[in-house]
C-alpha cells in the first residue's frame, strides 16, 4: 500500500514537471534536469518555474499532511487542522498587516509575516487550550473569529490591500522561488523530526490522556513538543504556499483508511499523501482552464472535499 | 462543558447515588425558576438596549419625542428617523441574532459538538456563495441577492443532509461532511472574489462580512414572519433535545424517534440560519457564542435554546450599536464587531476556567 502511495507521488512529481500552460516536450524536461542549458527557452520554463514550484509543492504538501496528523492525534479531534486551530487566520492577519501597513507587495516578502503570524496564533491557542482537546479547538475557533473580522476591517478600508490579499488568500504555489525554501528549510526539518518523534507517543495518547499517563507517558511533554512541531510545520507551509485549505484535514483521514490506526504508519504516510495531493492539485489547476491557471488552493478544495466526504460517509467513520 | 460540570457537581445526590423524589422535583423547579429569571433579565436587557439604540443616531432626538413617535405622534421628519431608519435596523439585528443563536444552540446540542455552527458546517459559506454568484456572475442586486443567498444556504444544507444520511444521521459524519462542503464553498468564494474586477469584488466582500444597515421593507417583513415561525417551532420541539443529548441509544429507549426528531430540529435550525443570512449576510460568532453563554447560565436542554435566542438578540444589537457609535468616525458593520467583541470573551472564559480547577 505504501509502495503504491510512493509511486503516486512519483507520478505527481513527473506530471508537475511535464505539464503546464506552455507545452514543453518530455525530452526538453529531461535535458533541463540532466544537462541544463540556460539559453533554451523551454528549459528555462522547466528550471525557472516548474522545478521550484514542484519542490515547494512537495515540501508544503508533506508538511501540511504531517501537521494535520499531529494536530488530530494530539487533540483527539477529527476536525483539528491548521485552519481550525486558528493558525491560518493568524497568518492571514499578519500578511494583511504586511500589505496594508508595511507596504510589502510580493509573495516572497510575506514569508516571515506568515510564519510569525502562524506561530503567534498557535502559541496563543495552545497556551489557552492547555492541551485539552475541546478547549484547544474552542480557542482556535475563537481566535479565528477574532482575526477574521480584523482582516475584514482592514481590507474594507484599503482597496489596494484587498486587491493583493485576495490572491494570496486562495493559496498558491506560483510566484515563489527557491530562495523561499532556503530561508525556511531548517524550521521544516526540525518540525518534521519532532513530529516523527512523537508518533509513537500518539498511539498511547489515542487511549486518552489518563490512560497514557498511567502507562508512564509524560503527557505534558508530548503536548509541548507536538505544539512546537505544529508551530514550525504550519508556519513553514503557510509561508511557502499561503493558507491551503483541507490538506491537513483530509490527509490524516485518508492515511488512517489506508494503514489503520497506528500513528507510526500514519505519520510517514501523511507526508507522502500530502505532497501527492498538493502537487496533483497544482498540476490539474494548470490544465483545466485553457491559457490560464486555477490556483492550487481552489483545486485542493475540489479534490479534498469529496475525499473527506467519502471518508465521512464510510461505515468506519473515524473514531479517534 | 462547564454546564455539565455544574449539573454533575450540583445535583445534591446522596452518597449512595440515590436521589429522593422530593428533592428531584425541588431541583427541577429550581432549574425552571433559574431559567425564567435568566430569560427575564435578558429580555429586560434587550428592551433597554433597543430603547438606547432608538435614541442614538446622527440626529439627536430627546427621549420624549422618540416615545411619542413610537406611539404614533411626531412630525414626518421624526417618523422617518425613528420608524423608517432606526427601528428597522434594530428589529433586523434582534431577529438575526435570535435566528443565528437558536440555530447554533440546536446544532451544538444535536451534533454533540460545542463548535458546530453555521460557519463551520458550511451553511454560511453556501449563503455567501449563492449571494456572490448573483452579485459577480449574474450581476444582480437587491432582493435577488438575498434569494441567491437563501438558495445557497438551503442547497448546501440539502447536499450535506443527502450525503451524510446513511441509515441515520450521525453527528460526526454530519459535521465532517459539513466541513468539507464549507471548504469547497470557501474556495469558490475566494476564487470568485479573486477573479472579479476589484471594485465589484470589494462590494461582494462587503456582503460576506454581514450587516444590518440596509434591512427594511419586504425583506424585514419576511425575516420577521420566518424567524417567528421557525423559532417558535424550534422552541416547541426542543423538548426532544434533552433525551437526544443523552445519546442515540438512550433517547431511543426513552421512546424518541431519534432520526425523525433530529432531522426535524436540524431542518428548522437550517431554515432559521438561511433566513437570517440571506437578509443580513453571515454575521459571525453569534451562533457559536450565544449558546455557550446560555449553557453556562441555565444548563442544557430546551431552556438553553430559548435563552440562547434572547442572548443572541442582545449581543447582535449591542454589537451593531457599538459598531456605529463606539469609535467616532469609524463605522464598522455588525459582522465585524461581533467577532472582535465576542471572541475575547470566549478566550477569557477559557483562560479563567483553566485556572479554577485541575480539569
Amino acid at each position: 500500500m505504501c509502495a503504491v502511495c510512493v509511486l503516486a507521488l512519483g507520478a505527481a512529481i513527473t506530471a508537475s514537471l511535464l505539464f503546464g500552460t506552455r507545452a514543453v516536450s518530455a525530452v526538453t524536461v529531461w535535458q533541463a534536469l540532466t544537462h541544463p542549458d540556460a539559453a533554451d527557452p523551454g528549459q528555462q520554463v522547466v528550471t525557472g518555474l516548474r522545478v521550484p514550484r514542484t519542490i515547494i509543492g512537495i515540501i508544503a504538501g508533506a508538511i501540511l499532511g504531517l501537521a494535520g496528523t499531529l494536530s488530530q492525534g494530539v487533540s483527539r479531534n477529527p476536525l483539528a487542522d491548521p485552519g481550525l486551530l486558528g493558525m491560518s487566520a493568524g497568518a492571514s492577519l499578519a500578511v494583511v498587516v504586511a500589505i496594508a501597513f508595511c507596504g510589502i507587495t510580493s509573495p516572497a516578502g510575506y514569508i516571515w509575516f506568515a510564519f510569525v503570524g502562524t506561530a503567534v496564533a498557535a502559541s496563543l491557542v495552545f497556551s489557552i487550550g492547555r492541551g485539552q482537546p475541546a478547549r484547544v479547538a474552542l480557542a482556535g475557533a475563537a481566535l479565528t473569529a477574532l482575526f477574521t473580522p480584523l482582516i475584514g476591517l482592514i481590507l474594507l478600508r484599503n482597496t489596494d490591500a484587498f486587491n493583493q490579499y485576495r490572491f494570496w488568500a486562495m493559496g498558491s504555489l506560483t510566484g515563489r522561488d527557491l530562495s523561499a525554501v532556503s530561508a525556511v528549510w531548517p524550521f521544516a526539518v526540525l518540525g518534521v523530526l519532532l513530529a516523527l518523534g512523537m508518533v509513537n507517543r500518539l498511539n498511547l495518547l489515542a487511549l486518552g490522556d489518563d490512560v497514557a499517563r498511567s502507562l508512564g507517558q509524560r503527557v505534558g511533554f508530548t503536548h509541548a513538543v507536538s505544539g512546537i512541531s505544529l508551530i514550525l510545520l504550519c508556519g513553514v507551509a503557510t509561508a511557502l504556499a499561503g493558507p491551503l485549505a483541507l490538506i491537513g484535514l483530509v490527509v490524516p483521514h485518508a492515511a488512517r483508511r489506508l494503514v489503520g490506526h497506528d500513528y507510526r504508519w500514519i505519520g510517514p504516510l501523511s507526508l507522502v499523501l500530502g505532497s501527492t495531493l498538493l502537487l496533483g492539485a497544482d498540476t490539474i489547476g494548470r490544465l483545466v482552464v485553457p491559457n490560464t491557471e486555477l490556483e492550487a488552493g481552489v483545486v485542493t478544495a475540489f479534490l479534498g472535499a469529496p475525499i473527506l466526504i467519502a471518508i465521512a460517509r464510510s461505515r468506519r467513520v473515524a473514531g479517534l | 462543558m462547564t454546564g455539565w460540570r455544574r449539573v454533575a457537581g450540583g445535583t445534591g445526590c446522596s452518597a449512595d447515588g440515590h436521589v429522593p423524589a422530593l428533592r428531584l422535583s425541588a431541583l427541577r423547579a429550581g432549574a425552571r425558576h433559574r431559567a425564567i429569571l435568566v430569560a427575564g433579565l435578558c429580555v429586560a436587557g434587550v428592551v433597554g438596549l433597543a430603547f438606547t439604540a432608538l435614541l442614538l443616531g446622527a440626529t439627536s432626538l430627546p427621549a420624549t419625542r422618540v416615545v411619542a413617535t413610537l406611539f404614533g405622534g411626531g412630525d414626518p421628519g421624526e417618523q422617518l428617523i425613528v420608524l423608517g431608519l432606526r427601528a428597522p435596523r434594530i428589529a433586523a439585528a434582534l431577529l438575526a441574532g435570535v435566528g443565528f443563536a437558536m440555530a447554533g444552540a440546536t446544532f451544538q446540542s444535536l451534533l454533540h459538538n460545542p463548535l458546530a455552527s453555521p460557519d463551520i458546517l458550511g451553511i454560511s459559506g453556501g449563503a455567501s456563495l449563492g449571494a456572490l454568484v448573483c452579485l459577480l456572475v449574474l450581476g444582480a442586486t437587491g432582493p435577488l441577492v438575498a434569494l441567491g443567498a437563501f438558495a445557497g444556504a438551503m442547497g448546501v444544507a440539502f447536499v450535506i443532509w443527502a450525503v451524510a444520511w446513511n441509515r441515520g444521521l450521525h453527528g460526526i459524519r454530519f459535521v465532517l461532511v459539513g466541513v468539507g462542503v464549507a471548504y469547497l464553498c470557501g474556495a469558490l468564494v475566494g476564487w470568485l472574489i479573486a477573479s472579479a474586477n476589484v471594485r465589484v469584488a470589494l462590494s461582494a466582500f462587503q456582503w460576506t462580512v454581514g450587516s444590518v444597515a440596509d434591512v427594511r421593507g419586504d425583506s424585514l417583513g419576511l425575516l420577521t414572519v420566518g424567524t417567528a415561525v421557525c423559532a417558535g417551532w424550534v422552541l416547541v420541539r426542543s423538548r426532544m433535545l434533552r433525551p437526544l443529548v443523552l445519546g442515540d441509544d438512550r433517547a431511543r429507549s426513552l421512546g424518541v424517534r431519534v432520526n425523525a426528531a433530529r432531522g426535524e430540529l436540524l431542518g428548522a435550525a437550517v431554515l432559521l440560519v438561511a433566513l437570517a443570512t440571506s437578509v443580513t449576510g453571515p454575521i459571525s460568532f453569534i451562533a457559536l457564542c450565544a449558546p455557550a453563554i446560555a449553557r453556562r447560565l441555565v444548563g442544557h436542554g430546551s431552556a438553553a435554546v430559548g435563552t440562547a435566542g434572547v442572548i443572541g438578540a442582545a449581543l447582535t444589537l449591542a454589537a451593531d450599536v457599538a459598531g456605529q457609535f463606539a469609535i467616532p468616525g469609524l463605522v464598522a458593520p455588525v459582522g465585524i464587531v461581533t467577532g472582535i467583541l465576542g471572541a475575547p470573551y470566549v478566550l477569557w472564559l477559557l483562560a479563567r476556567t483553566d485556572r479554577r480547577g485541575p480539569q
